[in-house]
C-alpha cells in the first residue's frame, strides 16, 4: 500500500477540513482538523458513533451542506484538483457520475412513483448523454453485477415491490453506473437483516477488485469494516482520533477511545461473568462544550492533568508503522494490553425452577381485503407455528431472527396484546395464552414486563421521567400512597444509576442511553418474573450498549428475573444468554444452550446466521455463508420446511422432502433441539463456523 | 359640517386606540424579557411572521377587551345628522369626529368595528374550541380503535362534509328550524362533550385516588353545569352567562360543520402515535383504552392540534362574515363584522366606508391568526 501512494495521485485527499454549522446560537464546530486519503481501488472505513461527525465529513465531500453548514478550513482534493475552487456546474458534474453516494435507507433513495428501470436509466443517459436502448442495457447489465436474480422484471417494477434489500442493490447500481472513482456509503446495511447485509457486504468488497472504485465506507459497527476496508479512521467528538490500516488500528490500536471501543463490544472470549464488557464513562461531550485539549479526556482512564488539557493535540504518528497516526500524547506511555482494575467478577447464575412454560404455541392471523365489503376473502398469516419452550428463574433466554420471523409476535402474545390461536403460556402455574392485558391482574401484570427497543420511543415526550414511573408503580398497586411511591421511584433511579434530579425532567432532555435506563427502571417497577427485553440496545451507540447491557445483567442477577431477549445480533446473544431460540418464518429452527447453538452441529439457519455476524478481531476466521434471496412472506410461507427455498444444504436431503414436510423436532444431546431433516452423519460432519485461526492472543479479547 | 384631514384621522384613530398600544406594549416587552422561559410561545418572537401575527391576534384581543374605553359612541346610537358622512366629520352635539364616518343609519363606524370585535372574538374561539373538544372526543376512539368504531364515525363525518355548508346554515338558522327544539337538543348534545371529555380525563388518571378525584370531578361538574344550564336553558342562576338564541343557533351550526373536520385531524394524528413504543409500554402496564387516548396519544397531538385550532379560529371568523352577510343568524343591528359589511352593501356605489373598514378589520384578524398558525408550525417542526 505505502509503495503505491507514492507514485499514484489520491482519489480523494482531505486536509485538515473543518466544517462548521452556523446556528442561531452561534457556530458550532462538526468536524475538525480531519485529513485523509483515498488511494485509487482502496477501502476506507470511517468509524465513530453517532454525533461524531462521520456523516458530515461525508456530506462536505459532496458539497451538500445544507445553507447553515460551511467549510471553515482546509481543502478537499478530488483527483489532485481542489474541490473548493470548482465552479458550481463543474462539481454538479462530478457528482453523481465521479462521485456517488448511497444511503442509509434505500426507499428514501429511490423514487418511488418511477420504475426502477427509468431511474437506473437515467444516470447514463444525463452523465454521458447516449441513447436510451444503450442506457437499457448498460442498467440491465449492472443490475446483473449486482446479482439482482431476474433483472428484466426488476427493470418494470417500483421501489415498494422489492424488498430492502434489494433495494439497497439498486441503489448501489444506480451509484456505480455511471463508473464513478468514488463509492460513499453512508451506513449502507443498517437498516437491513443480518443475512442481506451479508450479500451486501460481499458486494461491495468486491467493487473495488472489478471495478477499480474507490470506496469510503462510513458505519458504526468495526466487524462490518474489518471485512470490507484496507484502511481505517476512527472520529470521536468531530475529530479523527487514530488511523492506521485495519491491521495496526485492529491489533495494535493507540488510542485510548479505540480501545474503549473494542472493549465495549461483544467479541467472541466476552463472558458475562468472568469478562464483562467494558464501557466507556461519561457521555460524548455536545458540539459547543467540548474540553480544552483532548476531547477524550474526562472520559479516559488515561488522563493526565496539564498534559491532555494543555492545548491543541495534532495527528502523531506512530513510529515504526507506515501510515499509522493517533491523537493522543500519552499513547507510547500506555500499557495497551493492561487491563483497568476492579473488574466485576460474578460467578456464574443457577437456573431456578421453571417460570414459564409455552407449548405448541400458535398465532394466527386472518387478515381481510376489507373488513366490511366482500369480508369472504381472508387469507391467514401464519406469525408463530407450535412454538415449544421453558424459560428458568435467574436465566437469560434469547430469541434470535430476521424481522417476520415471529419474535414480536411472540412477545405480544406473552404480554397479553394478543391472544394465542391455539396452545398453552403458563406463567408460574397460571394460564395466560387467552387472557388479555385488560384482564389480567395487576400481579401478573406487574410480574411480565417489557423493555422496548427504541429510546426515542419508549417515553412518553409529554410526560416527565418521574411520573412515568410513578404512574406504572400505581398501575402496580405499590405503595399506599403518592408519597410511598414518589419514594420507590427514586429508589428506582438509583438502582439504575441515574441522578435522582432527573425525576423532574423531560425525556428530550435525556440522552439515548438515558432513556433506556429509565426503561429499565419502568420495567423493573413492579418486580417482574419475566422480562422480555426486544433489543433493548440495538438502537443505541456501541460505548452506551455496553452500559446498558451490564446494567440489565446486574438488576437481573439482584431480582432473580428470567429474562427473554429478543434479538437479531448472534454476538450480543452469545454474550448475555445461557439458553439461545432461533426462529425463521413462526417456527423454532434450533434451540438449546449457548454452547450447544454456538458450536456444531448447526441448523442450517443458525450456521449461516453465524456467518453472517460480522467480527471485529482479526485473528477469526468465519466460514462464508451468503443465502440467496429474501425472507418469504408470512402471507405465503413455503411448503414445508419454512428454510428450504435459501437452505445451503437442501440438495442433501434425498427425495425432495425438505419442500413437502415440515420437519420434525429432533432432540440431539443434551436438550438440543433441531428442527431439520439433515441425516445424523451431516450433521456430526460440520464444521464450526468461526474459529480462530491465527492463535496469538488478542488484547482487547482478554 | 366639519371634517377632519386624512392626516387627522389616522392620528386620532391612533390616540383613541392608546389603551390596545399601551396593552401591546407591555406584552411585547414582558414576551422579549421572558422569552428563555416561554417555551413555544417565546420562540415565536425570533421570526418576523411570528412577531406580526402575535402582534395582530393580540391588538384585536386588546381591542376588544378595551372596547368601553376605545369606542367614542355607543355603536347602536343614531344621531341623525351623521346619516352617511364620510369618515373625519365632526359630531356637532359632543365635538368627536365619527373616525371612519357614519353608516345609512347614521351610527359611528368605528365604534361598531371595536364593538364588532367583542362578538366575533367571542363567538369565533368558543366555537372553535366547542368543534375541537366534539372532534377530539369522537376521533380518538376512531383512530384508536380502528374497525367498526372508525367506519361508523368516519362515515357520519363524511355525511356532514359532503352536506354544502351554506345550505346546511340556511337550514339551522332559517327561522322555521330556530323556532324548534332542534337547535337547542343539539346545542344540548354539542356541550355535553367538554363535560364529558373533562370527567372521562380526570377519572381515567385519579380513579385509585379518591382524594384527588372527587375534588377534580366536583370542579367539573359544578363548572360545566353552570355554563350547560347558561347556555342550554338559560338557566343561569347567577345570570351571567346567557345567550342569545340567534347566537347559540349560529354557535350550534358552527360546531356542527367544523367538528368532522377536527375529527379527521384527530383520527390520523392518532392512528400514527398509536404505533409508538410508549403507547405499547402502557399497554402492557394495564392501562384502560380511554387514558391511553386521553393521557398518553392527545398531549403528543397538541403541536398540529394547535396550529390548527389558530386556522380554523380564522376560518369561523370569515364564516361567521358570510352568515352576517347572508343575513342569518345575528339580529340585523348587531355591529359584528359580517353583518356590518352586509348592511354598508346596500350602498356600496355611493358610500364605500360603512362596509370598508370592517372588511379590513376581519381581513386583518385573519391574516393575523394564519400568520401566528405559520409560525408555530415552523417553530414546533424546529428540533
Amino acid at each position: 500500500m505505502s509503495e503505491k501512494s507514492s507514485e499514484e495521485t489520491p482519489i480523494l485527499e482531505i486536509d485538515n477540513l473543518s466544517i462548521s454549522f452556523f446556528v442561531r446560537a452561534g457556530e458550532i464546530p462538526a468536524v475538525m482538523d480531519f485529513s485523509c486519503k483515498v488511494m485509487p481501488g482502496e477501502a476506507m472505513g470511517l468509524v465513530g458513533e453517532s454525533g461524531c461527525g462521520k456523516s458530515t465529513v461525508a456530506l462536505g465531500i459532496m458539497r451538500d451542506l445544507s445553507n447553515i453548514g460551511k467549510i471553515t478550513e482546509g481543502t478537499i482534493k478530488f483527483m489532485g484538483r481542489d474541490m473548493g475552487e470548482m465552479s458550481q456546474a463543474e462539481l454538479q458534474d462530478i457528482r453523481g457520475s465521479k462521485i456517488a453516494m448511497v444511503y442509509q435507507e434505500p426507499m428514501a433513495s429511490l423514487n418511488p412513483a418511477m420504475k426502477v428501470g427509468q431511474q437506473l436509466m437515467e444516470v447514463p443517459i444525463i452523465h454521458e448523454k447516449v441513447s436510451k436502448d444503450a442506457a437499457y442495457a448498460r442498467s440491465l447489465e449492472m443490475l446483473e453485477a449486482v446479482k439482482l436474480p431476474d433483472p428484466e422484471r426488476m427493470m418494470r417494477s417500483y421501489p415498494h415491490q422489492l424488498s430492502g434489500g434489494q433495494q439497497q442493490r439498486i441503489v448501489i447500481a444506480m451509484a456505480l453506473l455511471s463508473k464513478p472513482k468514488l463509492l460513499l456509503l453512508d451506513e449502507p446495511t443498517t437498516a437491513l437483516d443480518v443475512t442481506v447485509e451479508a450479500g451486501i457486504i460481499e458486494l461491495v468488497k468486491d467493487l473495488g477488485k472489478r471495478f477499480g472504485t474507490s470506496i469510503l465506507f462510513i458505519s458504526h459497527n468495526l466487524g462490518l469494516i474489518l471485512e470490507t476496508c484496507d484502511r481505517i479512521t476512527i472520529m470521536y467528538s468531530g475529530e479523527a482520533v487514530e488511523s492506521g490500516t485495519v491491521e495496526d488500528v485492529f491489533d495494535r490500536m493507540q488510542h485510548p477511545y479505540t480501545q474503549g471501543l473494542f472493549r465495549s463490544i461483544p467479541l467472541p472470549g466476552a463472558d458475562k461473568n468472568t469478562h464483562p464488557l467494558l464501557a466507556i464513562p461519561g457521555q460524548l461531550p455536545l458540539p459547543n462544550k467540548r474540553p480544552r485539549g483532548c476531547n477524550f479526556g474526562p472520559r479516559c482512564n488515561h488522563y493526565v492533568e496539564e498534559i491532555c488539557n494543555a492545548g491543541h493535540i495534532n495527528m502523531i504518528p506512530v513510529t515504526g508503522e507506515v501510515g499509522h497516526n493517533s491523537r493522543c500524547l500519552r499513547f507510547q506511555d500506555i500499557d495497551w494490553k493492561a487491563l483497568p482494575e476492579n473488574i466485576k467478577q460474578h460467578a456464574p447464575v443457577e437456573a431456578g425452577r421453571v417460570i414459564l412454560t409455552v407449548e405448541n404455541l400458535k398465532k394466527h392471523y386472518h387478515v381481510a381485503a376489507n373488513a366490511i365489503f366482500g369480508g369472504s376473502d381472508t387469507r391467514t398469516v401464519k406469525a408463530n407455528e407450535t412454538l415449544s419452550f421453558t424459560a428458568r428463574e435467574s436465566e437469560t433466554t434469547a430469541i434470535v431472527g430476521e424481522s417476520g420471523c415471529g419474535k414480536s409476535t411472540l412477545a405480544k402474545v406473552l404480554l397479553g396484546l394478543e391472544t394465542a390461536t391455539d396452545g398453552t403460556v403458563i406463567l408460574d402455574g397460571i394460564n395466560i395464552e387467552s387472557v388479555e392485558v385488560d384482564n389480567r391482574t395487576p400481579e401478573t401484570i406487574a410480574s411480565l414486563q417489557m423493555v422496548f427497543q427504541n429510546p426515542f420511543d419508549t417515553l412518553n415526550p409529554s410526560h416527565s421521567v418521574g411520573s412515568q414511573i410513578v404512574r406504572t408503580l400505581e398501575k402496580f398497586n405499590i405503595g399506599a400512597n403518592q408519597k410511598e411511591r414518589e419514594d420507590r421511584m427514586l429508589e428506582l433511579f438509583d438502582l439504575v444509576k441515574l441522578p435522582r434530579a432527573f425525576a423532574t425532567r423531560m425525556p428530550r432532555q435525556l440522552s439515548g442511553g438515558q432513556k433506556q435506563r429509565i426503561g429499565v427502571a419502568r420495567c423493573f417497577a413492579g418486580h417482574p418474573k419475566i422480562v422480555v427485553a426486544d433489543e433493548p440496545v440495538s438502537a443505541l451507540d456501541v460505548s452506551v450498549q455496553a452500559a446498558v447491557t451490564e446494567l440489565l445483567m446486574d438488576i437481573q442477577r439482584e431480582y432473580k428475573t428470567t429474562m427473554l431477549f429478543i434479538s437479531h445480533d448472534l454476538s450480543v446473544v452469545r454474550y448475555i444468554a445461557d439458553r439461545v431460540i432461533v426462529m425463521y418464518l413462526g417456527h423454532i429452527v434450533e434451540q438449546g444452550t449457548t454452547d450447544q447453538i454456538f458450536a456444531p452441529p448447526y441448523h442450517p439457519y443458525t450456521e449461516a446466521l453465524l456467518s453472517a455476524i460480522p467480527i471485529a478481531d482479526t485473528s477469526v476466521e468465519k466460514k462464508h455463508i451468503v443465502l440467496d434471496g429474501d425472507i418469504p412472506s408470512a402471507m405465503n410461507p413455503p411448503s414445508g420446511c419454512p428454510f428450504h427455498t435459501r437452505c445451503p444444504h437442501v440438495s442433501e436431503v434425498p427425495g425432495g422432502l425438505c419442500s413437502k414436510e415440515v420437519p420434525p423436532f429432533r432432540d440431539l444431546e443434551g436438550g438440543h433441539q433441531v428442527k431439520c431433516h439433515l441425516a445424523d452423519d451431516i450433521f456430526a460432519k460440520m464444521e464450526p463456523v468461526i474459529s480462530f485461526d491465527k492463535k496469538e492472543k488478542n488484547p482487547t479479547a482478554a | 359640517m366639519e371634517y377632519l384631514s386624512t392626516f387627522g384621522v389616522i392620528t386620532a384613530t391612533l390616540i383613541q386606540l392608546w389603551p390596545t398600544w399601551l396593552a401591546l406594549a407591555i406584552m411585547i416587552a414582558l414576551s422579549f424579557s421572558f422569552q428563555d422561559r416561554l417555551g413555544l410561545y417565546g420562540r415565536l418572537f425570533d421570526s418576523g411572521v411570528g412577531i406580526v401575527g402575535v402582534c395582530i391576534v393580540a391588538f384585536w384581543i386588546f381591542t376588544a377587551i378595551f372596547a368601553d374605553i376605545i369606542a367614542p359612541f355607543d355603536p347602536l346610537a343614531q344621531i341623525v345628522v351623521m346619516k352617511n358622512k364620510l369618515p373625519g366629520a365632526i359630531e356637532p352635539g359632543t365635538g368627536e369626529a365619527f373616525l371612519f364616518g357614519g353608516d345609512k343609519l347614521a351610527r359611528d363606524v368605528f365604534s361598531r368595528v371595536v364593538y364588532g370585535s367583542q362578538i366575533v372574538l367571542i363567538i369565533a374561539p368558543a366555537a372553535t374550541t366547542f368543534a375541537l373538544m366534539v372532534g377530539i372526543s369522537l376521533g380518538l376512539p376512531a383512530g384508536y380503535y380502528g374497525g367498526k368504531t372508525d367506519t361508523i364515525l368516519s362515515f357520519l363525518a363524511n355525511l356532514v362534509l359532503a352536506f354544502p355548508v351554506i345550505l346546511l346554515f340556511y337550514l339551522l338558522v332559517t327561522p322555521g328550524i330556530a323556532e324548534t327544539p332542534i337547535p337547542y337538543a343539539m346545542a344540548g348534545l354539542f356541550f355535553l362533550f367538554p363535560i364529558i371529555f373533562f370527567a372521562t380525563l380526570f377519572f381515567t388518571r385519579f380513579k385509585n385516588r379518591p382524594d384527588k378525584l372527587w375534588v377534580q370531578l366536583l370542579i367539573t361538574f359544578v363548572i360545566g353545569g353552570w355554563i350547560y344550564a347558561g347556555l342550554v336553558f338559560d338557566a343561569d342562576p347567577l345570570g351571567i352567562i346567557s345567550i342569545d338564541p340567534n347566537e347559540l343557533n349560529i354557535f350550534v351550526a358552527v360546531v356542527f360543520a367544523t367538528s368532522p373536520a377536527v375529527f379527521r385531524i384527530v383520527r390520523g394524528l392518532v392512528m400514527d402515535i398509536k404505533t409508538r413504543d410508549y403507547i405499547a409500554a402502557a399497554q402492557t402496564r394495564g392501562e384502560t383504552p380511554w387514558y391511553i387516548m386521553l393521557w398518553e396519544i392527545l398531549p403528543n397531538a397538541r403541536g398540529p392540534l394547535i396550529v390548527d385550532a389558530c386556522l380554523r379560529i380564522g376560518y369561523t371568523t370569515i364564516l361567521l362574515g358570510t352568515l352576517g352577510y347572508f343575513g342569518l343568524g345575528m339580529a340585523p343591528e348587531s355591529p359584528d363584522w359580517g353583518t356590518a359589511i352586509k348592511e354598508g352593501s346596500r350602498l356600496l356605489r355611493l358610500y364605500v366606508h360603512p362596509a370598508l373598514f370592517p372588511a379590513a378589520a376581519l381581513m386583518s384578524f385573519v391574516l393575523g391568526l394564519n400568520l401566528l398558525a405559520d409560525s408555530l408550525r415552523e417553530e414546533s417542526m424546529k428540533d
